[in-house]
């Protein structure tokens, strides 16, 4: 998914769950900074690396892939963008345990995590909102890929096959891949940019659907692949079907965290919006085009009556910065660092107890106290506040 | 990271380091040592991917060509140690080649901090490029004028620096706190 759905929809979905424009604006900002907070971005503002919730391209290319690299990795990519489904599935046929801990971390919607993720945020800052909305809509786009760098499991070959809607239903088209980031995506031809490929199990390059390159991440488009885990057996991933689910279940899960249901169930999605802004949702997710931007602001205004401004990564930076170090906790960044932190925490907790150490290790603070990376004590801190 | 991968860590350190040092003192003998090495890590690399082909790559979609690749580079090694006692300066500008990537990667990384306004942009900068001046320095010196043995102590150096990484991995904290 792009800024045009962590941004703009999300502020329409905020909208529509009730929240007023200043509180929208605050969750879409937080919803689309997910994708900002790198370890170098921390750096600048001397915030903790630990609650970094994406990776530059870089630094993935300079990190090493080492046990404690691979693990910091896995962190941030599972607990932000491939939240796991089931951590406990079995592979249909026998294989080693390092296969099944890997095939275990494949992000799908409506897990038991993400019930997980979104009853953390529950009453908490307008930041965790934005942050397990991210989580969520994340689960839709990027279903059938794992957030750690794995061959065996990320991989695709070029069996792909776009889907185009036609007079008869649907015309196959071939898609071709090309490895140069600097050319933009040509849907026109079906000629998109995927990561190239690498026979080692822990490169970076099969990391998450960097193989089947942004198609995850475009609301419009239909297409067909053989998933290397998936024994041979098709995949149609149906983007304007999941954008669809994702919209209406952010819309449910907020209103869940304004207190208008008692519990979050999953599998649920707000139906009761009106029909023409229904229309609206189906045409600008089915509509063929890179950027759905303009389209998502302008239902946006509409909602809320207010002016939407362009999402700027700046914005609460200088705050925070100058913030002294006891109210830095207090700041717009210093909540998102506290719900990155806690969201990291409990995912990491998740995949621990599951008998899995792909995304490190993780210590009951009730039982054993306090050990390890030290940025985690801002939760303790919290905790007892 | 479990105990047994930190002692495992450790323990590649300290022998990466006594190693250094062995081909330090003796350089002379050191160049063919280092082509040994090379050979014996392809080896080990051909057996690793085989491993890897009965553990994970045979459930992937196109997993066969793993146990392919497996079989070639175990013959590749073969050849490599047919090589050794030939000597071959290839491999020693191969490894000084990924050296220098390393180095351009460390560039690349300070341009994209500083674009960020990061703090830590000159430190990226001056690595890269002592890692890029250092491997084409080696090479110069080493090949174009002859001097084989100034490319084992470069060698020895690069050993010392990973030795010191795995050592530091060893000791860096890992767990994360979670409460309930």
């Amino acid at each position: 998914m792009n800024s045009d759905f962590h941004y703009y929809a999300t502020y329409c979905a905020a909208q529509l769950a009730g929240y007023s424009h200043d509180e929208c604006l605050a969750i879409a900002y937080c919803d689309c900074f997910t994708d900002m907070c790198s370890k170098t971005l921390l750096s600048k503002l001397n915030a903790p690396a630990a609650a970094a919730t994406t990776q530059l391209h870089l630094e993935m290319v300079d990190m090493r892939t080492d046990i404690i690299g691979l693990q910091d990795i896995t962190r941030i990519w599972s607990s932000f963008h491939f939240l796991p489904y089931d951590l406990y599935a079995e592979p249909p046929k026998r294989c080693s345990k390092k296969y099944k801990n890997k095939y275990r971390l494949i992000c799908n919607p409506n897990g038991e995590l993400l019930k997980e993720t979104v009853c953390l945020a529950k009453d908490k800052s307008p930041q965790a909102v934005g942050l397990a909305m991210h989580v969520l809509a994340d689960t839709w786009a990027h279903r059938y890929f794992a957030g750690t760098p794995s061959l065996v499991i990320n991989n695709t070959n070029r069996y792909f096959y776009e889907l185009i809607p036609s007079e008869n239903g649907y015309t196959e088209k071939k898609i071709t891949f090309r490895h140069s980031t600097t050319t933009p995506d040509d849907p026109d031809n079906s000629i998109y940019t995927a990561s190239l490929f690498s026979n080692s199990e822990k490169s970076i390059m099969n990391l998450g659907h960097g193989r089947a390159g942004h198609l995850p991440d475009y609301s419009f488009i239909r297409y067909k692949y053989l998933p290397a885990w998936g024994n041979y057996e098709e995949i149609l991933k149906d983007n304007p079907s999941d954008y669809h689910y994702a919209f209406y279940q952010m819309v449910y899960a907020m209103k869940f965290l304004r207190g208008a249901y008692d519990s979050f169930e999953t599998d649920t999605y707000d139906t009761e919006v009106d029909e023409n802004i229904q229309k609206e949702v189906e045409r600008i997710i089915n509509t063929r085009q890179l950027n759905s931007d303009n389209d998502w602001k302008a239902l946006g205004e509409k909602l809320s009556g207010c002016e939407i401004e362009p999402f700027d990564v700046e914005k609460y930076q200088w705050e925070y910065a100058e913030a002294d170090k006891n109210s830095k906790d207090d700041t717009f960044l210093g909540k998102f660092i506290l719900a990155a932190l806690a969201q990291k925490s409990m995912v990491t907790n998740k995949i621990y107890s599951s008998g899995s150490r792909l995304a490190g290790y993780s210590i009951d603070y009730g039982d054993k106290g306090f050990k390890g990376i030290r940025a985690f004590k801002s939760l303790v801190r919290e905790e007892e506040v | 990271m479990s105990r047994f991968q930190r002692v495992k860590s450790l323990i590649f350190g300290v022998f990466l380091i006594l190693f250094a040092v062995a081909l330090f003192t003796s350089p002379t003998e050191g160049y063919p040592v280092i082509a040994a090495v090379v050979s014996a890590l392809v080896f080990i690399y051909g057996f690793r991917l085989l491993i890897y082909y009965f553990r994970m790559a045979r459930h992937m979609v196109g997993g066969k060509s793993t146990l392919c690749q497996a079989i070639i580079i175990l013959d590749l090694a073969l050849f490599t140690t047919s090589m050794v006692s030939m000597g071959g300066v290839v491999i020693i500008i191969y490894l000084l080649g990924i050296y220098a990537f390393t180095g351009v990667v460390d560039i690349l990384r300070a341009f994209e901090a500083r674009n960020l306004k990061a703090s830590n942009w000159k430190l990226k900068l001056a690595t890269g490029l002592i890692s890029v001046l250092f491997a084409v320095s080696l090479v110069v010196v080493g090949v174009v004028n002859g001097n084989l043995q100034i490319i084992v102590y470069g060698y020895c150096a690069v050993l010392l620096y990973s030795a010191i990484v795995k050592i530091v991995t060893a000791f860096k904290r890992t767990a994360i706190v979670y409460i309930q």
